[in-house]
């Protein structure tokens, strides 16, 4: 017995009519067809008598005792986690918070005035995704995987480089925060060392030179190519890390 | 679902990340524990994948921007999942390579339509044996039939939950649908 692409495309739709996804036309047109043709119907006949049986024989198992309490308690900590080294390095500039209202204000504002704050809070996003089961949430070390994973989730697509020929290989990518712009970030590994490379939409160039070299024994290598902040933090020893931003930074994007 | 989307949209803005949580996360968390169970396996890695996914989610809260909050929740979920997965049970995960052999190999004619199973044998399959099916399912095939056939998903939601066209959640679900329906009709 052979099928066709068109068996098959109307296997799919007596599927999608039992799943109430047709629309009219379409259901009128395979449920014509199933009163021709007996294989299909009794597909149909199947697929109903499997659906009915998952339904009354695996019950909805609701989620343990404790588990919604458990997530609310770990989320209320990691809020204020996260808010604590923010808020010291706020004070060392608490005149200007002062002035700045609007969220994504205060993202341009920060990062350009100081990027002591942005290294802040990304050297805190990368000690907890070390503590995380995994540090990314895409895992791939194929970067056309990792890039189309961004969209969507972000407001820009971060350029994604193969460095596994020079011994930095693609770990995968996450998500992160910083103020309230969710950011990109790739995660590259050299021998057991993670490094967090992060992309920050910049509004203009500002003073590299402002930029810590380290924050909490994490070395950070901060630099502005065409309009994007990049800050690299690793427990890497500070010159591998300038290697590696320097690697990233002169390697092609193939797309 | 467009009306009700953009309603929790709007009663968003203004909140703050916690209040957000709780609007957007905190409803779906017993469909996450489940997909997490399907996924895993077992109760308490489902657990642990859910408080990891959560985690996740909170951090990304702002970056929710209308659109099914569920599906959105499972999607992290399922990305957690198979963070997990990767780490602790590599040998059940299926690269793309093997994906597309599996969806080649179920694609071929044989598997399925030469020997009908009669529905009203489908119908008596007990718990255990669906069970036992679904979980022996390739896990791209097992997610897209859990979200379906058990949490009531519409075909756009498993979509986005589970970040494939529209297309591929249908060949998806038709193959976990007959894959079930042989190893019932094996098991007799």
């Amino acid at each position: 017995m052979t099928r066709s692409k068109s068996d098959d495309n109307s296997v799919l739709l007596v599927h999608a009519y039992l799943d109430g996804e047709l629309d009219p036309a379409n259901t009128l047109g395979i449920t014509q067809q199933m009163a021709e043709a007996p294989a299909l119907a009794a597909e149909a006949e199947r697929v109903k008598a499997l659906q009915q049986a998952i339904h009354e024989r695996l019950p909805r198992e609701a989620a343990p005792a404790g588990l919604h309490a458990r997530i609310e308690t770990s989320v209320g900590g990691l809020k204020r986690d996260r808010a604590r080294p923010s808020w010291r390095a706020m004070a060392a500039s608490i005149a200007l918070t002062a002035m700045v209202t609007g969220s994504s204000t205060w993202l341009v504002a920060s990062s350009q005035q100081q990027p002591t704050m942005v290294a802040d809070a990304l050297v805190s996003d990368h000690i907890r995704a070390l503590m995380a089961p995994e540090p990314v949430d895409v895992a791939s070390s194929d970067r056309h995987t990792v890039k189309p994973w961004f969209n969507g989730r972000i407001p820009s697509s971060p350029r994604v480089v193969d460095l596994g020929k020079e011994d930095f290989p693609l770990v995968g990518g996450r998500v992160d925060v910083v103020g309230r712009t969710p950011v990109s970030t790739l995660v590259y590994r050299r021998a057991k060392h993670l490094i967090s490379l992060t992309a920050v939409p910049a509004e203009s160039q500002y003073e590299l030179d402002r930029s810590p070299r380290s924050v909490n024994g994490y070395n950070v290598v901060h630099w502005v190519e065409n309009g994007v902040s990049y800050w690299a933090i690793s427990d890497l020893e500070a010159k591998e890390l300038d290697d590696f931003a320097q690697l990233f930074r002169t390697s092609q994007t193939v797309l | 679902m467009k009306l009700v989307a953009s309603g929790v949209q709007e009663s968003l803005s203004g909140l703050d990340d916690n209040a957000r949580f709780r609007t957007v996360v905190m409803p779906h968390i017993d469909e996450a524990y489940r997909l997490a169970r399907w996924l895993t396996g077992n109760r308490t890695d489902a657990e642990d994948v859910v408080q990891d996914a959560s985690l996740r989610a909170f951090r990304a809260i702002r970056e929710f921007a209308g659109g099914s909050p569920r599906s959105w929740l499972l999607s992290i979920v399922r990305n957690t999942a198979y963070s997990w997965l990767r780490k602790n049970r590599p040998a059940t995960i299926f690269t793309v390579e093997d994906l597309e052999a599996v969806e080649l190999e179920t694609a071929k004619p044989g598997e399925s339509n030469d020997e009908t199973p009669e529905a009203a044998l489908i119908a008596k399959a007990d718990a255990e044996q669906l069970r036992i099916a679904i979980a022996a399912l390739p896990t791209p095939f097992r997610e897209t039939l859990v979200l379906r056939d058990i949490e009531g998903l519409d075909y756009r939601e498993i979509a986005e939950a589970t970040e494939v066209p529209i297309g591929t959640v249908m060949s998806r679900l038709a193959r976990a649908r007959r894959r079930l329906i042989a190893t019932i009709q094996n098991d007799r």
